[in-house]
């Protein structure tokens, strides 16, 4: 009697996803589809600093008071989801942010982008008697949401793009509640550890969602060029950009500066990992 | 009474003095690897480019702080360390088993932190040690 031989199966070659599109989860003001692995704490600290247009009197924004921080905590729950909060100065801003890249590229190809869905929800914190008259604690909430698609084209570039909604609760009479937004971003890695990174993010104007007539002080698209370096437990961001907001709400709403020489300032994002 | 007590001194003395000195030495005591991880080979070719590429960055990344640009226990991050780093140019580091530098590399021990969370991907934990390979001597 012969035993039966089964025909060997060729081992199936999992596709895995590409290795490190982007160096950390945060490309300047935007969400990457990065997110650390299951049971990785990150601390993000973020400050941009006042406008350079004062030179050497304030170390070109260095020293300039009015700067912006927020420092922030993410934790990946699983490979791909994180949750967050932070804390920033600007509007006194606590947030609470989540991120969900349910798939990832793959090395080969056979998805050959990331989906990244990211939200957060902030809170205004200044006192009640900025909301106005008829103060109600929904006054302070406001609300970002981002669907970002992006490549790793090859081991030196890698591309973004996203579409973005922001509403907040309260606003001014002559602004609309509502934005929607357009975002950009790339890496060009010129060595093992360090990039150079862009990001552009567009508020649109879209009469047709408008509340009102026409636009009043229609928020500007914010622009960062930077560089980043990264190591096994840090990734350093520094760069100039124009918004002062961290939060991407308040830049895709309320950023007025444009990218010009009066209006520009450095910033710089700094994440810390710890493995549990 | 007073001879106990000096020699009580004197011999604490000796045991503190002893500590003292052993700190000046270099820590190069041997690792003690498992038998699983002694069995293991390296599955990846030695000449392998993928890998040889993933690996170097890889080892940028994570390592090249402390080890150096060759792994000669000579970077940044060297001089606050108390351990042997060692030096993965000779050829006594070479000769050890594949699953040793494996061991060595991921498990680490003391100063040499574990590495098993943060470089997951076992393909990834090969690339690098197909790389050590490349910087004998």
């Amino acid at each position: 009697m012969y035993a039966q031989e089964e025909e060997a199966q060729p081992e199936k070659k999992v596709d895995k996803p590409v290795r490190s599109p982007w160096e950390s989860g945060t490309l300047v003001n935007h969400q990457t589809s990065v997110t650390q692995y299951k049971n990785t704490l990150e601390m993000v600290i973020s400050h941009r600093f006042g406008t350079i247009d004062n030179g050497i009197s304030d170390v070109f924004g260095i020293m300039a008071p009015g700067a912006n921080i927020r420092i922030g905590f993410n934790y990946s729950i699983l490979d791909n989801v994180s949750v967050g909060f932070g804390t920033n100065s600007q509007k006194q801003y606590q947030d609470f942010q989540a991120k969900y890249t349910p798939f990832q590229q793959t090395r080969e190809n056979t998805i050959p982008v990331s989906l990244t869905v990211y939200g957060n929800a902030a809170i205004d914190g200044r006192p009640d008697e900025v909301f106005g008259i008829n103060y109600a604690f929904a006054d302070r909430m406001s609300y970002f949401t981002e669907v970002i698609v992006g490549r790793k084209v090859n081991d030196w570039l890698s591309v973004q793009a996203s579409a973005n909604f922001t509403h907040y609760n309260a606003v001014d009479s002559i602004m609309d509640n509502d934005k929607l937004g357009i975002g950009f971003g790339g890496r060009v890695k010129f060595s093992p550890q360090s990039s150079l990174t862009l990001e552009v993010g567009v508020p649109l104007e879209i009469s047709s969602l408008s509340q009102h007539t026409s636009f009043t002080n229609h928020p500007k698209p914010h622009f960062s060029i930077g560089y980043e370096v990264s190591t096994s437990t840090h990734a350093f961001q520094i760069f100039l950009t124009n918004g002062l907001g961290i939060l991407p709400q308040e830049l895709y709403m309320y950023n007025l500066s444009e990218f010009d020489s009066k209006s520009i300032r450095f910033g710089f994002n700094i994440t810390r990992l710890w493995n549990f | 009474m007073r001879k106990i007590k000096l020699s009580v001194a004197l011999g604490s003395l000796l045991v503190l003095m002893s500590f003292v000195l052993m700190s000046f030495t270099q820590d190069k005591k041997p690792w003690d690897v498992p038998a699983k991880y002694q069995s293991m080979k390296n599955p990846q070719a030695a000449d392998d480019a993928e890998m040889l590429k993933v690996g170097k960055m890889a080892y940028s990344r994570h390592c090249k702080s402390c080890h150096g640009n060759i792994g000669q226990g000579n970077g940044p991050k060297a001089r606050s360390i108390e351990a042997d780093l060692g030096d993965f140019t000779t050829a006594e580091f070479q000769a050890q088993k594949d699953g040793v530098i494996y061991y060595q590399s991921f498990v680490g021990r003391d100063e040499m932190p574990n590495f098993e969370k943060k470089i997951i991907d076992d393909e990834d934990r090969w690339a690098i040690v197909t790389y050590l390979r490349t910087l004998k001597k």
